[in-house]
């Protein structure tokens, strides 16, 4: 719990995610078409955020503009105090390699690689030394020590995303995006699945950012927001502590 | 409305992958068999004008009895709209100043030569001309020679028997001279009309009426058709085709333009298969849509049979697009190397095949799975529904492979050629896949490396069906270009590689016994030694085993070869392009025995052992057969179907001796000199021949190379096909990399890395296949040792993986270019 607040108290000097004014418009032929207005957020170092919204409101644009996969129109972007909108799509790359992670709802693994490879890209990717010891590590941690050299056709859809939630820390992300962590996944499967995401968040210290319509997976995190129609809006303040622990 | 419409729809279709990717294949299958069909319709023409031209017609009729043929055969010719011409050869002494001249006479009509012209001078000093007509009555050209064995000039008088005439030129080479050996006199050539004022032909005279023929194909093999139960064993009748020295060439380069575009089809054919598939797969969420919004099935089915009409119309005016300028191209170089102009001709009979091909594309490969679009239920709007198990495509192969029958049955028109080529071609692509398959899988065993190189392998991997189709494609095409390549020496082979730059270009002919080391000398001083010297007798070969041999040699075909006077030699050594198939050489000190040429023993079924009799003026030989040897007619060397061993009945005779050798260009005025000190000797000038043979083969094959860069087209519109089926799985690896943090570099090195191993195997293995084809070839054909081909092994594999890994960076730059917001927006 120290530690936590450590975090927390560090993070209110400068947050993991700030968001300004941001504003998206995707042009059509005839005119624009406006995904997010106005949108400015906080987020602190640790903390855990659900973003919740019906489908077509704007929240996976916004979390893809979080995440550095795209660039605003309008607005900025502050990831652990680098502006994502000046960098260059290879910088943003760079940045993700290092400080960020992502679980995907439908888990997004490569067919071809084995468990044990699939986490070990990241760690690759980010040139990390002997990235097998590291990936073992991970994939026991979320109970697949067995199964390392499965490849993702072997496992069941739990299992991938345990696999996926393995890669998603495996390069000790500063912060981790969650879209519909569980939205294919049965509600035992996804409960469990929910634990290990926020048991490892713990853990690791790891800011969450994590969109979904489930509200009872919202409900565990810190903060939740609401968009809808392109505006996000924050209805009461909780305090950090997850209800679940 | 309807109009623009269409013209929307065709626009939008552009704008699809798939639909490109089929009209490429359409546009290069059309221009492929337009390309062939008009280019071969012309070669044909050329080739045969220029072949016909040493014969100076498109056929011969020799009547070698002394009498002419009935003047109702030359009407029925004329009838037929056929040009006729007409020669009479005899020999004679002629007469000039106060010396007598044995000559070999030629008695020209007006029509002579109906294909070639000749080529002769005013005067020695004045320059070489091309005419089309020999002399006028009253007048005769003449050998350069006779004016010193004469002592006479131009201008002067001839005496040909009665007659006088005058020497109004020099005869320097009659286009129908070239091959023909018997021209053993100077040649005088004269009218036609003026032979009866000689009255040098009297009854019983050694002379030859030879008839020309030319015009249509058709209309000569129906004429021949007509006359052939009219014709009397000493009558002749020959065509460009029959024993032409580059006959046979010609033949293989025909069958490598027709199978090489038979693959380029083939290839594109699959293309269009691949891709239309795609593209049904792609239409399936639209019609969906129409159905809920109350379109039915056949309204359906309209729409896109018209949309493939659309495609059908657009692939055949750009596949035409690009034929004709491809063939103008090619016409241009023939015109070039034949230094002649030659015609286009537009023959609209040649298109029909390509359209026939357009059509056979789009129906049997596109059609069937777009077809299959009218059967997506409405209810796909609502909810995914399964896709196509692939047993659907069960059909669809068997309709492709009766189509690809069909349409290579119509390029050939020969069922076991289509056979054998179908067979083949699934069998090479088979190994060739599985080949690829265990490089795959080795590779895959070794670890490290950086991460491009590992995404790399992964992607091969992953794709495999994809990679593997696209390695034994692409490998089949890298074999064909390097077969074609290793074989070139063997297609010109028969020709420049028996045909060296060294190779006799002239011959010495009728080389008196006792001028020979002379003679000799004579070359050797000048630097240009002559080859084998032989001795030649002529004969008749008139009995078979002590019966007259015209009963017992019952074969049609052997008859020719009877009529003929048959140049017989002796010699110690078998010549090294002979080859003995049956019997033995002769050992050191034999004199007995002959040996035959074995195409002419199979003839006459001639057998070792059978007595031959040879007669010779009066005089008789009689020797058993002791060997049957194969002989290189087209060696341009002095070749013999008899040959006796030396000390035997032969060295008897009257005998005059001949050679080859060569003579470079620049060389041409020692010619002259020799000319004036041997004048009874016949020079015989083969170099135009050479030259010209060397050209139409160098041009043929350029041809073929044309052909092969359609065939590579193809490959390559093959594999863009493939690629669009994996397009849509590697746009998602390609964002997830992109997600997880990999640059746009990476990305780009692995896809250009994968498609670089890709090609880097394809090469490797279509060069190992086209080195065992060759391999094959050579051991079978010619029994030489097996060699590697550094040269071509070397960079094919280079060159391939680099053409691929631009292609693959070019054919997926949708996946470089990905963003990496795909995944979240879930698009599978």
């Amino acid at each position: 719990m120290s530690n936590q607040t450590d975090v927390q108290n560090k993070g209110r000097q400068q947050p993991m995610l700030k968001v300004s004014n941001l504003t998206h418009t995707v042009s059509l032929e005839t005119d624009t078409l406006t995904i997010l207005q106005g949108v400015s957020l906080e987020i602190n170092r640790g903390e855990s955020v659900a973003i919740v919204g019906r489908s077509g409101s704007g929240k996976t644009t916004l979390l893809g503009l979080l995440a550095g996969l795209d660039t605003p129109t309008e607005g900025t972007v502050e990831l652990d105090g680098a502006v994502i909108s000046t960098l260059s799509e290879d910088e943003r790359a760079k940045l993700r390699a290092q400080r960020v992670g992502f679980v995907f709802q439908s888990f997004q693994l490569l067919p071809a690689l084995t468990a044990l490879e699939n986490v070990m890209l990241p760690l690759e990717l980010g040139g990390v030394e002997s990235p097998a010891r590291r990936a073992r590590e991970l994939l026991e941690r979320v109970g697949l020590g067995e199964r390392l050299n499965h490849t993702p056709r072997q496992l069941s859809g739990g299992e991938q995303q345990r696999v996926a939630i393995a890669r998603a820390f495996a390069s000790d992300p500063a912060v981790l995006f969650a879209d519909e962590p569980t939205g294919n996944l049965d509600n035992r499967t996804g409960q469990s699945v929910s634990d290990l995401l926020m048991a490892l968040n713990r853990e690791q210290g790891t800011t969450l950012v994590m969109v979904t319509h489930d509200e009872h997976l919202a409900a565990r995190c810190a903060r939740q927001f609401n968009i809808e129609a392109g505006v996000l809006t924050e209805p009461e303040i909780r305090n950090a502590v997850e209800p679940m622990s | 409305m309807a109009a623009s419409d269409k013209l929307m729809s065709i626009r939008r279709d552009w704008r699809e992958r798939d639909v490109r990717v089929v009209l490429a294949a359409l546009m290069i299958a059309v221009a492929t068999v337009a390309t062939i069909a008009l280019f071969a319709s012309q070669l044909q023409r050329t080739l045969v004008t220029s072949a016909s031209s040493f014969l100076a017609a498109d056929r011969q009729l020799e009547a070698e009895n002394g009498r002419p043929v009935p003047e109702a055969w030359l009407s029925e010719a004329r009838s037929r709209q056929l040009e006729t011409g007409q020669m009479v050869e005899f020999s004679t002494m002629v007469s000039g100043a106060d010396s007598f001249q044995l000559v070999a006479l030629k008695a020209v009509s007006n029509e002579y030569p109906l294909r070639g012209q000749i080529e002769y001078q005013r005067d020695e000093d004045q320059p070489r001309e091309l005419v089309s007509q020999g002399p006028a009555p009253g007048e005769v050209w003449i050998n350069p020679r006779l004016l010193r064995l004469l002592d006479i000039e131009v201008g002067d008088t001839l005496e040909v028997g009665n007659l006088e005439l005058t020497v109004s030129g020099l005869l320097v080479r009659e286009p129908d001279g070239g091959f023909r050996l018997s021209a053993l006199a100077p040649r005088v050539m004269m009218h036609v009309d003026d032979v009866p004022a000689t009255g040098v032909i009297q009854e019983g005279s050694r002379v030859e009426y030879i008839y020309l023929f030319a015009g249509e194909e058709a209309a000569l093999e129906s004429y021949h058709q007509w006359l052939q139960p009219q014709l009397e064993p000493s009558h002749e009748w020959e065509g460009v085709r029959d024993g032409e020295t580059f006959s046979r060439s010609l033949q293989r380069a025909e069958s490598f333009l027709l199978l090489g575009g038979s693959l380029a089809v083939m290839l594109a054919a699959v293309a269009v298969a691949v891709a239309s598939r795609q593209y049904a797969l792609s239409q399936r969420d639209t019609v969906a849509l129409l159905k809920t919004l109350g379109v039915r099935s056949r309204g359906i089915g309209t729409l896109y049979l018209k949309r493939l009409g659309l495609w059908g119309v657009a692939g055949a005016v750009g596949g035409l697009v690009i034929a004709l300028p491809l063939y103008w191209l090619l016409s241009k170089l023939l015109s070039d190397v034949l230094e002649r102009s030659v015609d286009y001709q537009l023959d609209p009979a040649a298109l029909v095949p390509a359209l026939l091909t357009a059509l056979v594309a789009l129906f049997a490969f596109a059609y069937p799975p777009i077809r299959r679009l009218r059967n997506v239920p409405a209810m796909r709007v609502l909810r995914s529904q399964p896709g196509e198990s692939g047993r659907e495509a069960v059909p669809d192969l068997v309709i492709a492979v009766l189509a690809v029958f069909g349409l290579v049955w119509m390029y050939a028109g020969e069922v076991s050629l289509v056979l054998a080529l179908l067979g083949g071609l699934g069998l090479l692509l088979g190994t060739l896949a599985l080949l690829g398959w265990i490089m795959v899988l080795s590779l895959r065993r070794i670890r490290g490396g950086g991460n491009a190189w590992r995404l790399a392998l992964v992607g091969l991997y992953r794709h495999r069906r994809a990679s593997l189709s696209q390695m034994a494609v692409f490998a089949m095409t890298l074999m064909l270009a390097a077969t074609l390549i290793l074989v070139r020496t063997s297609l010109l082979a028969d020709w420049q590689a028996q045909l060296p730059d060294d190779t006799p270009n002239h011959f010495l002919i009728n080389i008196a016994p006792d001028t020979v080391e002379e003679i000799d000398d004579f070359w050797q001083q000048r630097g240009q030694p002559l080859d084998t010297l032989y001795p030649m007798v002529r004969g008749r070969f008139t009995e078979l085993n002590g019966g007259p041999v015209r009963e017992a040699v019952t074969k049609d075909e052997g008859v020719g070869a009877l009529n003929r006077e048959l140049n017989l030699t002796w010699m110690e050594s078998l010549p090294d392009d002979n080859e003995i198939v049956e019997g033995e050489w002769f050992a050191p000190g034999d004199t007995a025995g002959v040996s035959v040429e074995a195409e002419l023993a199979g003839k006459l079924g001639l057998r070792l052992g059978d007595q031959l009799t040879f007669t010779i003026g009066s005089e008789k030989v009689t020797e058993p057969i002791t060997s049957i040897r194969t002989v290189q007619w087209d060696s341009m060397k002095p070749n013999f179907y008899m040959a006796f061993p030396p000390g035997g009945g032969l060295e008897e005779m009257p005998a005059t001796w001949i050679t080859s050798f060569f003579l470079p260009g620049d060389n041409k005025s020692a010619l002259n000199e020799f000319s004036r000190r041997y004048p009874t000797v016949s020079v015989l000038e083969i170099d135009h021949i050479i030259q010209r043979i060397q050209n139409i083969v160098k041009q043929v094959t350029q041809a073929i190379e044309a052909i092969l860069a359609l065939i590579l087209a193809a490959a390559l519109v093959v594999m863009a096909a493939v690629v669009s089926a994996t397009l849509r799985d590697r746009q998602r690896e390609g964002a997830l990399l992109r997600t997880l943090g990999g640059r746009q570099s990476l990305l780009v090195r692995s896809t250009m890395l994968e498609f670089a191993l890709l090609g880097l195997f394809a090469g490797i293995l279509g060069v190992a296949a086209a080195e065992a084809a060759v391999w094959a070839l050579q051991f079978r054909m010619f029994e030489g040792q097996f060699q590697w081909h550094w040269t071509v092994v070397l960079p094919i594999p280079v060159f391939s993986a680099v053409v691929l890994a631009l292609f693959g960076r070019w054919q997926l730059r949708p996946v470089l270019s990905v963003s990496p917001m795909l995944l979240l927006r879930r698009l599978e």
